[in-house]
């Protein structure tokens, strides 16, 4: 395994104080720094010094950052992004505070990837000695991580290959214009864990963020996670639902500055010998909502 | 306090002061195409025809445009108006969804608009009161 996991997320906010209401008071999140026009979040259940970063000036997504298990495994994913025909960079520990040397690159889907292997362990909220099954003061939402993201490219068939050759990611799920071999792909949702997805791609413009996921633990916290958006007027996009893709159990949300939130729990496990999941456009509205069956139009138009 | 004409039906909705375009139109019972309703995702836009109008928070260039700043674009979930202002959708009409609140609205906008001729009678004008 090269690629752990979606180590950061890092996103624009129009208005700080309003962004850091939201990430700490409504979902939950511990500031763990805060320095000129950034901060920096954690969730409980995450021990690296952050997976959220807010950048005031903005909206969208600046780039994430992905964390490989070796620091040999960078060198490895420079290889192959160059073989790609992806410019690559040198990034040295401390462009991003508390994170280690790496590399960064510009994906064919003009999103802006970082590579690391080292950083500033803080330890989860519970530790490691004897721990207890949550912090007994949690706030919010109380969400325990950082889950997987949906970005939109142009042309997802190739982001499914570069995510394939670079990444060594799998598609546990695809939206295909139908069965043929040479069907388009629409969207993909990719991973190279059991965690039934990491990145998912849909089709649209290129550069731009359909949404980053928080993880909970089941129906009940996603139902009680839609509660206090109403309490704290978060706008809800959809849900609580199911997605037919992934099977997960859904809210989707904004943030103050509009970029789209989830909350995301279950989904089955991941192989990469399992046989994927392929939709066709006539049963899409049940593949992205499983109980309403019908696509609104905001879920492939609204992005930052 | 600021009215909202809509074009080209012509309906008039009151805001109450510091309201946004898309606030008070939902409030009053509309609803149209929105998104983010954060400012962030530029589908609410629709073009203001007359009056003024001013953003109650920081807009990302990359939701107005340089050049949308001055050609009647508003981003209704985020603009305040300033005057009495007149707005046309973009491709699509505002739907009635709840008429217990356009009833309410229509009363408090006709409350309003007796109370600023009362005042003109009476040789005061609106912002003196």
């Amino acid at each position: 395994m090269a690629v752990m996991r979606l180590g950061y997320a890092h996103v624009r906010v129009t208005d700080m104080a309003e962004a850091k209401d939201h990430y700490a008071n409504t979902l939950g999140l511990y500031e763990t720094l805060s320095e000129g026009n950034k901060a920096y979040y954690k969730a409980w259940d995450e021990w690296d010094h952050h997976s959220v970063v807010l950048e005031e000036g903005g909206v969208g997504l600046v780039k994430y950052g992905w964390k490989v298990q070796y620091s040999s495994d960078i060198d490895e994913i420079e290889k192959k992004a160059q073989a790609f025909g992806v410019t690559v960079e040198r990034m040295s520990k401390g462009d991003n505070p508390e994170i280690g040397d790496g590399i960064r690159f510009t994906t064919p889907s003009d999103h802006v990837f970082e590579v690391y292997h080292a950083a500033t362990l803080v330890g989860t909220e519970v530790g490691t000695h004897n721990p207890d099954a949550f912090p007994r003061h949690l706030v919010g939402v109380g969400v325990p991580a950082l889950d997987h993201s949906l970005i939109t490219a142009e042309d997802p068939g190739l982001m499914d290959r570069f995510l394939g050759d670079v990444f060594g990611f799998y598609a546990t799920e695809r939206v295909q214009t139908s069965l043929d071999d040479d069907a388009d792909i629409i969207a993909t949702w990719m991973t190279n864990s059991t965690q039934i997805h990491q990145l998912a791609v849909l089709a649209g413009p290129q550069g731009k963020l359909h949404h980053f996921a928080f993880r909970l633990g089941d129906w009940t916290e996603v139902g009680r996670a839609a509660d206090l958006f109403s309490m704290d007027d978060v706008p809800i996009d959809v849900g609580p639902t199911r997605h037919g893709i992934t099977r997960g159990q859904t809210v989707y949300f904004f943030d103050p500055s509009g970029n789209r939130n989830e909350v995301f729990a279950g989904g089955y496990l991941a192989y990469p010998d399992r046989p994927m999941h392929v939709w066709t456009p006539d049963a899409l509205g049940k593949g992205v909502f499983y109980h309403a069956r019908e696509l609104n139009d905001a879920f492939t138009s609204v992005l930052t | 306090m600021p009215t909202v004409t809509i074009h080209p039906t012509g309906e008039v909705i009151h805001l109450e002061p510091g309201e946004t375009v898309l606030s008070g139109l939902y409030k009053a019972g509309y609803a149209y195409t929105v998104g983010c309703r954060r400012g962030g995702c530029a589908i609410c836009k629709v073009d203001c025809r007359s009056g003024e109008f001013s953003y109650n928070h920081p807009v990302a260039d990359t939701v107005i445009t340089e050049s949308e700043l001055d050609d009647g674009t508003c981003l209704s979930c985020r603009a305040v108006p300033e005057t009495d202002v007149s707005i046309e959708l973009r491709g699509e009409s505002v739907r009635l969804v709840n008429r217990f609140l356009h009833t309410i609205n229509d009363k408090a906008r006709q409350r309003a608009e007796a109370l600023a001729a009362a005042a003109v009678t009476s040789g005061t004008t609106h912002k003196e009161q």
